[in-house]
């Protein structure tokens, strides 16, 4: 048999059969397009909740304090030498501008500080990592890098804060991803059982194709193709809901939410983006496919 | 010699529970022969023909297509078994939302044909038929002749070797009946092995054919076995 005119009957019959079963279609497609959405507002708020974390992450920072008696030169050597190694921005902080920085952040106890006999702050080399950089594993590994360096006292990266952040994102993420399993693992049962319906309905159809000679392919095909049309169908409505969703929400979020720091984008972006909107398009399609692969299983068994 | 299209051999199939529907039952059918099942009601006439297409599978014994045991056959292969055998069902069994053009061209899509080919091969059928101008018609608009006329076109289309009906002309009129008969003689003219299960006994009659005769599930009689046998009485007579 030829592919292009399998193809075409497969296709051909896949939105004859949608055409004639609006109901039982429909009713997939709105299951889908409601799981899609879902799990598009959940992606978008992992990104957000992403963004937030990254936004409070970026106040890691990687201070690397001297031993006396290094010069500044050697200092500004290390922080270049350190701004290759990270991919962060350095800055050789001098005692003085230490002190200064330190009496300004204390306030009206800073002047206590201006009467000291000498400045008790030693030269140090201060790093904002990349957020690729601020992991636990990352942080530990370039302190100990750097802890080998003669002219190194000291390395202090809040390392409390960082793994505290590190284990929630970890932990949001596994929740999600497991909320979502279980979730789409429900919607192509209720895909399959919907198919199941339109297999039915058609069951005379099926039998005399059977009869006339025609595969399991051949009867299966079809049926594949709707679930795939299903699950772009359903992606489609998904990503336009989320779509007004966003346009009507997405400021009144943002201005609820401005004092978290977001970093780069808005908080609508989060949602509404190329990349989310294809995720859920494939998303749809898979599970459509699953979906029909499960009905049709039972069709050949039968 | 003449190539054997169907051959049963010692051919038993029985139902749990039940009496055997066909016991001991062997039979050779040439390429190209036009022949009759007949029999009471209950005879196995049904039976023996879904045996020949693979609808059922013999309890014992050898159903033998082309050469080819298809007891023996796997499972996937059978689609490719139907497509040289084209049936007539005793239902119709066409697709009620589908046009008459739809349904015998659904013969045809399962071999893959190219859908320009397969439009021009139905029309031409439909007009062998005598149903060109109800193309695009649904069978329920039709009468009982025209949509025993479209499964025909159906079974017909392929060009099958081998072309089985099931009481091809029951509940028609005896104009339609001809008509129908006709069609189903005239595909043996194009090398179509044609079997024919009717109980009508006026169109044996009509047709003398081959008769094979059934009852309770075996063969109690073939008129060719009997054209075969030597006329011993005459022999008495003249000896």
């Amino acid at each position: 048999m030829s592919s292009w005119a399998l193809s075409h009957y497969a296709f051909r019959s896949a939105a004859t059969g949608i055409r004639r079963s609006p109901f039982i279609h429909g009713a997939a497609v709105g299951a889908l397009a409601v799981v899609l959405f879902a799990t598009g507002l959940v992606a978008g708020g992992s990104r957000w909740l992403s963004q937030v974390i990254n936004g409070l992450g970026s106040e890691v920072e990687l201070t690397v304090y001297l031993k006396e008696g290094t010069r500044f030169e050697e200092a500004q050597a290390l922080a270049q030498a350190l701004s290759l190694r990270s991919k962060g921005e350095t800055q050789v902080v001098a005692p003085e501008q230490a002190l200064a920085r330190l009496v300004q952040e204390l306030g009206p106890l800073g002047s206590a500080l201006t009467g000291l006999p000498e400045n008790p702050l030693p030269l140090s080399v201060e790093v904002k990592l990349p957020p690729k950089g601020r992991n636990p594993q990352a942080l530990k590994q370039l302190e100990q890098e750097l802890k080998r360096v003669g002219s190194v006292e000291a390395v202090d990266y809040g390392e409390a804060a960082v793994e505290r952040l590190a284990s929630m994102v970890r932990l949001l993420q596994l929740g999600g991803m497991l909320v979502t399993v279980i979730v789409w693992a429900i919607t192509a049962v209720i895909v399959a059982a919907t198919l199941q319906l339109a297999i039915y309905a058609r069951r005379q159809e099926i039998e005399i194709q059977k009869l006339v000679g025609a595969t399991d392919l051949f009867v299966q095909l079809p049926f594949l193709l709707q679930g795939i049309m299903q699950g772009l169908l359903g992606a489609a409505l998904a990503c336009a809901s989320i779509w007004f969703l966003a346009l009507g929400m997405g400021p009144r979020l943002a201005a609820a939410l401005s004092f978290l720091a977001m970093g780069e984008g808005t908080a609508g972006s989060c949602w509404v983006n190329l990349q989310a909107f294809g995720t859920l398009f494939l998303l749809g399609a898979f599970l459509g496919l699953v979906g029909s692969f499960l009905a049709v299983a039972r069709l050949s068994r039968n | 010699m003449p190539f054997l299209m169907v051959q049963l051999l010692h051919v038993t199939k029985a139902y749990p529970g039940n009496a055997p529907s066909l016991a001991d039952v062997s039979l050779k059918i040439d390429k190209g022969e036009f022949l009759f099942l007949t029999g009471p009601s209950g005879a196995g006439k049904t039976t023996l023909l879904k045996l020949i297409f693979s609808a059922e599978a013999v309890t014992e014994g050898e159903v033998r297509v082309g050469g080819k045991n298809i007891a023996r056959i796997r499972e996937s292969a059978v689609p490719y078994l139907r497509r040289n055998v084209g049936v007539v069902f005793q239902d119709f069994k066409l697709i009620a939302d589908r046009t008459v053009a739809e349904n015998v061209a659904l013969a045809l899509e399962v071999l893959g044909v190219p859908p320009k080919s397969c439009r021009e091969r139905v029309a031409a059928m439909l007009k062998r038929v005598g149903l060109l101008s109800k193309a695009e018609l649904r069978p329920n608009h039709l009468s009982g002749g025209e949509q025993q006329r479209v499964v025909i076109a159906r079974a017909l289309v392929n060009e099958p070797t081998l072309l089985l009906a099931d009481e091809p002309t029951g509940n028609l009129d005896p104009a339609l009946t001809i008509e129908i008969m006709d069609l189903l003689n005239d595909a043996t003219t194009r090398g179509t092995t044609v079997i024919v299960a009717t109980h009508d006994e006026s169109l044996l009659d009509r047709y003398q054919k081959r008769t094979v005769r059934l009852d309770g599930g075996r063969v109690v009689s073939d008129s060719q076995a009997l054209r075969a046998v030597p006329d011993q009485s005459s022999e008495q007579v003249s000896g």
